[in-house]
């Protein structure tokens, strides 16, 4: 993997977060929103080689603790991200059977971002963080699997192919 | 795959989780690590949020319009009547007349308190990652806001400010799980604890054992020391249930909260205390009721 697309990963990945906080969040979605940047995270995570999902994990969490609304601990979401690309890592040949096909893809994504969202509050609360009740934050990963399942089918042929655009040429 | 390129993986994942419990670490231990970054973040991002929320604000709240359609029904009749009124006088920006409404109200509860107000306007809301109930609004540091100033409404008490960069500042809603906050019973003067439970719905907790909550009992702030974060005297909730249980020491209660927190377009942060509490004088007075006592006068009966 080379510096270029490490350097050109962590651009996209960080436009895509500014997309997420100026303008998704500006959307009064009913019960909670939804989380681009994590679909997005997650797709770029699913196509990567193991090393990649390891380290775009650690990039994307640690961009995702810049977000100015964040009240966790700096690092929270790192920890979260890294933990989800060893996991993806671990099971590349399983996922690989995933980003085949689109509609699976899709379904996966939501899972995981779903998944993520639930390390995230476990991993808060085992921190001292006031997470809220248990109800609350099963409706709150609910919607957000639900509006990543609606949405995403906009977004994951524009992912796919900036993301392919990314790879430098011996990569392709 | 190789051996080698194995034992590469797991240490790079040694590396990286380490790195992510460092910052934690750092973070949990008082080391503002973020705070500068996630400030420069803030002053870079608000103009864009600014432009987006121009640009965006009636498709933002779409969808808290369909939650409110049930309500909307009762209102199309009114409503219908102020739009002609809008109409005919030639203003075109209903947005902004609405905006402008709220604005006249909250000045209007500001006056009456006393308080020393800087209007804002609601830019962004909290990202759905973070687990967080906040706003961003488009005043900063150069506006003279600062960390735990009261941001109220039209309605009321809206949140807190939490942070602040030169141009935005983020407040914490009055809704979020860990916002908590003394109040006071309007009348009774009981005091207790209010809880945001995430939704519409709050969690009063009286503190007083002989007190006694009744349904429709107004809440206020009592305010903090110093009045900061909480001003004295700003409408907070209404009681819709008390809660009975038996085995509580004290008494507990549902409340809603007296701003629509899924509406709020224009806030005001509170930059001024009060020279005086308003103690009550700030709960809006219900309608007075008109009552007409007709005494029939007695029909003349036909004389044979």
């Amino acid at each position: 993997m080379s510096r270029l697309r490490v350097f050109n990963t962590s651009i996209f990945l960080f436009i895509v977060f500014a997309i997420q906080e100026t303008m998704i969040s500006r959307i009064n979605f009913p019960i909670n929103g939804f989380s681009l940047y994590i679909a997005t995270l997650i797709v770029v995570l699913s196509l990567e080689d193991r090393t990649g999902s390891l380290v775009f994990g650690f990039i994307g969490g640690i961009i995702m603790d810049l977000s100015i609304t964040a009240d966790s601990p700096f690092g929270q979401w790192a920890l979260v991200m890294t933990l989800m690309g060893y996991l993806f890592s671990i099971n590349k040949e399983s996922i690989g059977d995933y980003t085949d096909a689109p509609i699976a893809l899709i379904g996966f994504v939501s899972f995981a971002s779903a998944f993520s969202l639930l390390v995230f509050v476990i991993i808060g609360t085992l921190l001292g963080e006031q997470m809220g009740g248990i109800y609350r934050n099963i409706s709150l990963i609910f919607a957000n699997t639900l509006w990543t399942l609606l949405i995403m089918p906009l977004f994951l042929p524009v992912i796919i192919r900036v993301r392919k655009a990314l790879l430098t040429s011996r990569e392709k | 795959m190789a051996r080698g390129g194995g034992n590469r993986s797991r240490l790079l994942l040694v590396l990286l989780l380490v790195s992510s419990l460092f910052f934690i670490t750092l973070d949990l231990r008082g080391v503002n690590l973020a705070g500068s970054i996630r400030g420069s973040v803030a002053s870079v991002f608000s103009p864009v949020e600014a432009l987006f929320s121009r640009v965006f604000s009636p498709i933002g709240n779409f969808a808290g319009d369909i939650r409110n359609i049930g309500q909307a029904s009762e209102k199309i009749e009114k409503l219908n009547k102020e739009i002609e009124l809008l109409k005919s006088k030639e203003i075109l920006d209903e947005d902004m007349v609405g905006q402008l409404n709220q604005l006249k109200n909250i000045l209007d509860l500001a006056g009456r308190g006393g308080y020393k107000v800087v209007a804002a306007k609601v830019i962004n809301r909290g990202s759905s990652a973070t687990f967080k109930e906040t706003i961003t609004i488009d005043v900063g540091s150069s506006s003279g806001i600062s960390r735990n100033m009261t941001v109220i409404s039209d309605g009321g008490l809206v949140g807190v400010v939490k942070s602040v960069s030169s141009e935005s500042s983020v407040v914490l809603l009055m809704n979020d799980p860990s916002f908590k906050m003394g109040v006071r019973i309007a009348g009774s003067q009981s005091i207790g604890v209010l809880s945001g439970q995430g939704g519409n719905s709050y969690l009063l907790q009286l503190l007083d054992a002989a007190g006694e909550i009744k349904l429709g009992d107004k809440l206020v702030a009592r305010g903090s020391d110093g009045s900061r974060p909480f001003v004295p005297g700003v409408p907070v909730g209404t009681v819709v249930e008390v809660q009975s249980n038996a085995s509580s020491i004290t008494q507990n209660a549902d409340v809603i909260a007296s701003a629509n927190l899924d509406r709020i377009g224009i806030v005001a942060v509170v930059v001024s205390a009060p020279k005086f509490d308003p103690r009550d004088s700030l709960i809006p007075k219900p309608n007075p009721t008109v009552t007409v006592y007709v005494t029939p006068t007695p029909t003349p009966t036909p004389s044979n």
